[in-house]
């Protein structure tokens, strides 16, 4: 592990996906604003062109163009990271100074890559599929005030992806609970907006406010939290906590404080019960910014999550006593009880999602629950160990190839939201002979997600559940009485997964063996971009089910990489 | 095999393109059903691309070439070889007793050995032959218009099945891929679907043959229970198998029983052997690649799969009983086929009950070659090694002679009916809509595939006539062509085995027997068909056949014909024994002389007699009863190929000179018992409605009250869990904060409960 001072060289090329992003953002804002504008030198007749104002060019002034630069820089920054995570990633300490009382700033390593990747991904996937979602209303000739006024509003759109993307790897990169908690604003309220933005319905402003209101409460008490533990240890910095709570940690004020915190990022994760606000939204926002929303935005929860419970409220030893286990395995048991329950019922595919990714965040607090169980050393060494790398890795893993078929699922959507409408189960009706590929896309994504081999949401599933069997197991046993009560998590796991089956394939009883609903039996409105996107989606999931060996590989890397500071 | 190193083949490159044989006929399947769905009735589809034939006939080419190529590379380095394909995930197994987790792999490979090799070879070379066929047969029959890419979809998916069972490395993938071939089968034979008989005859093909599967499905389980894998590398690992010898021999041969069991239904033996007679209601290409070549030889393989436990040092006589049992369900079966095929009129329906009988003689080859290699001390023991490797090879050579000759017989036989009905409609039909053919059965009841209606065809359809010969002759064991060399290795072995064990002379008995009888029913199809004056108009009328039809049938007859080359080459030496360098021995030519010699002037009179008595059976008794029934001249003016000649001439003299009647005969109760096939179809009907169906109505209503109900009551409480669960989404952001705090003041309670 090398260190380094903010702005500094290193600081730069470590963040060169951060940079990009930096850039894509400014140019978002003057590129569209390039016009023929010139500027006369004082007392002369000399005119310099200076590009700002005035009559736009016709490219500056195609309505697309911020899609374009917005996806170009998102997955620019996702190559750089691929780049970067190729061969190994060395971890980079940013420090505040290089005085002794300089503080940890950012960590760039496997484990914050890999998260970067998810971001990067799921955004990009997303802008580019936004590129049809959001109408473009003509490009040429006299256009309407309001058809201005929209297409307008599509710099903003994509402003808001970019700063999205930047907040929450600034999450992932964080050592430090206070730069944490600004990405995590940055972040946050990008999505905010961006829930909002789908102006055709009432929901979505509806959706969008409620959504704010909720995560606004949730975020303060968060806040709180912190304020909490800086009151307690004086410091924000995670390794200054860390060391502070292995001495001190069970007295109330921390305590109170990491619940506090807990309850912010459970918002994040959508847990129960803190996951209400959650089906509004994604059923009110456009649908690739739900699957953001079920994506990268979870996925940055996880990291607040992981952050918050490995790292800083870890306690010293082995002795599989966190104060947080008996919680975080409640919550667990809840959130994906409750969200499959509710899934269940749903008649409305956007809903049905949301407690879909409602269940699948509860099988990620099982994940973590197990490793919390620390019934192994820090070094991983021997089978606990083993175990304890398993669940990491296949939560990251997991996390990873939810973006393949959960924002897959929700692009689908969004060519029927542009169709009219995608709130009711029957919309789906009719796909497979509307468009039989699209049809058989959204199949792909519902088998992954209930955990059907060979796609990837089964080898991912079926990690997390060999993970914490494995710590319930431990270094082997004589009768169930010996099972540590984690091994229980992961039978429910098991059985939730079985009920979950019912509502995936309800979709695809749906698509293939219903008709559609009167008027829409026509074919689906035409845009290639989402169409690419969605064949990503396909090919990932089949693929890193498949093959997903390196990937794996990378991830158990980046699981490593996490604890170079236990 | 039993003691052998399994190491890795030379050359990498070939095994890398190894699984694109399994893989390329797979995409196949889903490329040829997705244009078959999207380019329907399509002019250039229909014409240039035969509905998809052609794209099938490039990946059953491009297949037979990598096949091809594994092949000469493995021949090239003589070793069994082991390579892992693809490795998906590795699974930590809890096996609950002894302390700790133990890894368990999933994924897919590779295994080639010397019967991978011949069997890749037969099922690559005879796919593509039948797939060219198969595009002169189904493109030029009006009623399958429109619905060829099914047909071609499901024959590369079931040539990915074969060739993936072939090439698997575990027997867990050559079930599943066993299963495949289930499932194509089921499909094809029911190709007709709109035809009743079809459809039976499919649902029977696929109900007996999982009967047997059931049991092969225990009999796998019992054996990853033994040695806590399926993986061939594991299993015949002489150390492992040492291991479970020791305490569970037993075990081992129950296993191996219930295996057998499934291989019992796969390949058509007594008693799970009702289903193949009906499956000839798919169209003739299906029974050529099913019932003939590829699939029915799945239970072979299986069989000589297990060869390694018979041959290990371990399980020394362990277990006869079930080389015995092997031996002897082979030679029932084989006399029992043989005599059904009697009476059978119907020219598929004889080559069924023949194909049913020729597999029986594998089986009970690879009986005694099992029981040879278990009792024997064949590992330190030359002489009883020799034994050993050539009764195995018999029977190895048996199923590749029969292959190739079955699959030529059943073409030509499509070949025939084809032209039949085609005459038929010429005669009758003259505003026909052209020439659908013998696979549906017509409303005016013309039976194109009924020997009643042919005759004389020796001269109008020279090709197809002496392929037919040739194949028969191959099949009867005619000296010197095709499975002779085999047949009279396989009852030679037989014998031996009944010298030291009395017991097996029950099975050698049924095979000496059966092979006069083979004699018997082989002349008579064929004299049937092609001697004699033609029976009626139609048979009069019926014309050569088309080239796509010519092309496989002339390039089996020269197979058939070349056997004794592969006699020579060694084939029954090379083909069981990893030892084996190919062709290192003998030359060529030294290789045809001894093995002339072996046959014709055995120096051990014992099978110096056998060998006679089974010539003199096989190809005088039976031909020459079948001569002195059938055929005859041909009619005036007519005359067939110059080689076709002294057998019509011989059998013209035979019928003349002793005319036999055998009108009482064809009345007594054994004659009518063989139209019937001895009543086991009827007994096993009998027994399904008696005791199956009664049993099924309960099980039936306790499905649907019981299970059902206790799922209906689950769904609809889980359906009201769920309403009440989203109704607490009231859509209040009020109340959405309002659980938020229940849920932070539950987090604190329960961490100030564990703190």
């Amino acid at each position: 592990m090398s260190e380094t001072q903010a702005f500094s060289n290193e600081f730069y090329s470590a963040l060169l996906p951060e940079m990009l992003l930096f850039a894509g953002l400014i140019a978002l804002i003057l590129i569209p604003n390039l016009g023929k504008g010139t500027f006369r030198i004082p007392g002369t007749q000399l005119r310099l062109p200076w590009f700002l104002g005035g009559q736009r060019f016709g490219l500056t002034s195609n309505p697309r163009l911020p899609a374009w630069i917005a996806t170009i820089t998102l997955a620019g920054a996702f190559a750089a990271v691929l780049d970067s995570l190729n061969g190994g990633v060395e971890s980079l300490l940013v420090v505040s100074s290089d005085s002794d009382a300089a503080k940890e700033l950012l960590m760039v390593n496997g484990f914050s890559r890999v998260f970067e990747l998810i971001f990067f991904g799921a955004l990009a996937l997303a802008s580019f599929a936004s590129m049809n979602r959001l109408k473009v209303e003509g490009t040429g000739g006299k256009l309407t005030e309001d058809q201005l006024f929209n297409n307008r509003r599509q710099a903003d759109f994509y402003i808001l992806m970019l700063t999205c993307g930047l907040g929450m790897s600034v999450v992932a990169l964080a050592q430090d609970l206070f730069v944490l908690f600004i990405g995590l604003e940055l972040a946050s309220f990008s999505t905010y907006v961006l829930v909002a933005f789908m102006k055709e319905s009432k929901t979505g402003s509806e959706a969008g406010m409620k959504y704010f209101i909720v995560g606004s409460v949730a975020s303060g008490v968060g806040l709180y939290g912190l304020s909490m533990l800086y009151l307690w240890s004086g410091s924000l910095q995670f390794d200054a906590l860390a060391l502070a709570f292995a001495e001190t940690g069970t007295e109330p004020l921390p305590l109170i404080g990491i619940g506090f915190v807990l309850v912010g990022f459970g918002f994040k994760v959508s847990a129960a019960p803190f996951h209400f606000a959650a089906p509004d939204a994604y059923a009110g926002a456009s649908s690739p910014v739900a699957g953001v929303l079920a994506t990268a935005s979870k996925a940055m929860g996880m990291v607040g999550l992981i952050r918050m419970l490995l790292i800083v409220a870890a306690p010293e030893s082995s002795d599989g006593s966190a104060v947080w286990l008996v919680a975080i395995g409640a919550l667990a048991a809840l959130t994906m009880t409750w969200g499959n329950i509710a899934a269940l019922g749903s008649t409305n595919p956007k809903r049905m999602l949301a407690y879909s990714s409602v269940a699948h965040a509860g099988y990620m607090l099982a994940g973590l629950t197990a490793i919390g169980a620390w019934t192994w050393d820090p070094s991983f060494a021997g089978q606990e160990g083993e175990a304890a790398l398993l669940v990491m890795t296949a939560l990251m893993f997991h996390l990873l190839v939810l973006v393949a078929f959960k924002l897959g699922a929700f692009l689908v959507l969004s060519i029927l939201e542009n169709d009219g409408d995608s709130s009711r189960l029957s919309s789906l009706g009719g796909l497979a002979k509307r468009e039989p590929l699209l049809a058989f896309a959204m199949f792909i994504f519902m088998i992954s997600l209930a955990g059907v081999p060979p796609m990837a949401g089964f080898l991912s599933k079926l990690m997390v559940i060999m993970g914490i069997v494995n710590v319930g197991v431990g270094s082997g046993i004589n009768s169930f009485g010996d099972l540590h009560w984690v091994w229980w998590l992961a039978l429910l796991m098991v059985l939730n997964s079985a009920i979950s089956v019912f509502y995936y394939l309800r979709v695809a009883v749906v698509m293939f063996f219903e008709a559609p609903e009167k008027g829409r039996e026509g074919p689906l409105p035409s845009g290639w971009q989402v169409r690419a996107s969605i064949f990503i989606c396909v090919a990932a999931t089949i693929l890193l089910g498949v093959f997903g060996d390196s990937v794996l590989e990378m991830c158990r890397d980046a699981a490593e990489s996490l604890t170079t500071k236990w | 095999m039993a003691g052998s190193e399994v190491t890795d083949i030379a050359t990498p490159h070939v095994t890398e393109l190894a699984p694109l044989i399994v893989l390329l006929p797979m995409i196949a399947f889903a490329v040829i059903l997705f244009l078959g769905k999207v380019f329907n009735g399509n002019p250039t589809w229909k014409n240039a691309v035969k509905e998809g034939g052609i794209i099938a006939l490039g990946v059953m080419s491009a297949v037979l070439v990598l096949s091809l190529l594994l092949i000469a590379d493995f021949i090239g380095s003589v070793q069994a070889g082991h390579d892992s394909v693809f490795h998906w995930f590795t699974s930590g197994v809890w096996d609950g007793t002894s302390a700790g987790v133990s890894t368990d792999k999933f994924g897919f490979g590779i295994y080639v050995d010397h019967i991978t090799v011949m069997l890749l070879f037969v099922a690559a070379f005879l796919c593509l032959l039948i797939n060219t066929f198969s595009i002169g047969y189904m493109n030029t029959d009006p009623i399958n218009d429109n619905r060829n890419h099914r047909f071609y979809a499901e024959f590369v998916l079931f040539c990915s099945g074969m060739l993936g069972m072939v090439l698997a490395d575990s027997f867990l993938w050559l079930f599943i891929f066993w299963e495949i071939m289930g499932l194509c089968s089921y499909l094809l034979i029911g190709f007709y679907y709109e035809r009743p008989s079809a459809a039976y005859a499919a649902k029977k093909a696929f109900l007996t043959t999982r009967i047997g599967d059931v049991f092969l499905m225990i009999g796998l389980v019992m054996l990853w229970d033994l040695f806590g894998s399926l993986d061939y590398t594991v299993v015949f690992d002489s150390a492992n198998i040492e291991h479970v010898a020791e305490h569970s021999a037993g075990t081992l041969q129950w296993a191996l029983g219930l295996m057998f069991i499934g291989a019992v239904g796969k390949s058509a033996q007594f008693p799970l052997h009702v289903w193949l007679p009906d499956a000839m209601e798919g169209p003739t290409p299906v029974s050529a690649l099913i019932h003939a070549a590829t699939m029915v030889n799945a239970g072979l393989y299986l069989v000589a799969r297990m060869f390694p436990f018979f041959g290990a040092e371990a399980l020394h006589g362990d277990l006869a009983d079930l080389a015995y049992i092997i031996a002897v369900v082979g030679g029932i079966t084989a006399v029992m086929a043989a005599a059904i095929a009697f009476v059978q009129m119907d020219l598929k329906k004889v080559l069924a009950y023949s194909t049913m009988s020729q597999l029986a003689y594998i089986f009970t080859g690879l009986g005694c070659a099992l029981y040879l290699a278990n009792t024997l001390d064949w590992h330190h023991n030359d002489k009883d090694h020799y034994i050993v490797i050539v009764a195995f090879g018999a029977a190895l050579f048996h199923l590749f002679n029969h292959a190739m000759a079955k699959g030529m017989l059943f073409m030509a036989s499509g070949s025939v009916i084809h032209e039949v009905h085609h005459a038929h409609h010429h005669l009758h039909h003259h505003d026909d809509h052209g020439d659908d053919h013998g696979d549906d059965h017509h409303d005016d009841h013309f039976d194109a595939q009924s020997m009643e209606n042919m005759g004389g065809l020796a001269s109008k359809m020279p090709i197809t006539a002496t392929a037919m010969l040739v194949g028969s002759a191959s099949i009867m064991g005619l000296p010197l062509i095709g499975g002779f060399w085999s047949k009279e290795g396989i009852i030679a072995n037989a014998w031996r085995v009944a010298q030291d064990d009395p017991k097996f002379l029950l099975p050698a008995m049924c095979v000496l027997i059966g092979a006069g009888m083979t004699g018997f029913y082989m002349s008579r199809m064929w004299l049937k068909t092609f001697a004699g004056k033609p029976n009626n108009e139609v048979a009069a009328h019926v014309g050569p056949t088309n080239t796509w039809i010519k092309i496989p049938l002339f390039l089996l007859t020269f197979v058939s014909l070349s056997s004794v080359f592969f006699a020579g080459m060694g084939f029954t030496h090379w083909a069981p024994d990893e030892n084996y360098a190919f062709m290192s021995e003998k030359s060529l030519v030294d290789g045809i002389i001894y093995e002339m010699g072996h046959a014709f002037a055995n120096e051990d009179s014992y099978f110096f007699i056998i060998t006679y008595i089974a010539i003199a059976l096989g190809a005088v008794a039976g031909p020459g009863l079948a001569m002195a029934l059938y055929g005859g001249e041909l009619e005036e003016g007519e005359s067939a190929k110059p080689w076709m000649m002294p057998v019509i001439r011989l059998n013209s003299w035979v019928k003349a000179r002793f005319n036999f009647d055998n009108s009482a005969f064809a009345e007594s109760t054994l004659a009518v018992a063989l139209q019937n096939r001895l009543y086991i179809d009827h007994y096993y009907d009998m027994a399904m409605l008696k005791i199956v169906a009664g049993f099924s109505t309960k099980a039936a209503d306790a499905d649907s009250d019981v299970i059902d109900g206790t799922i209906k009551t689950i769904e609809s409480g889980s359906q009201s869990i769920s309403e009440v669960v989203r109704s607490l989404t009231t859509g209040s952001a009020r109340d959405y904060i309002l659980m938020v705090a229940v849920g932070m003041l539950a987090i604190f309670m329960l961490v100030w409960g564990v703190a």
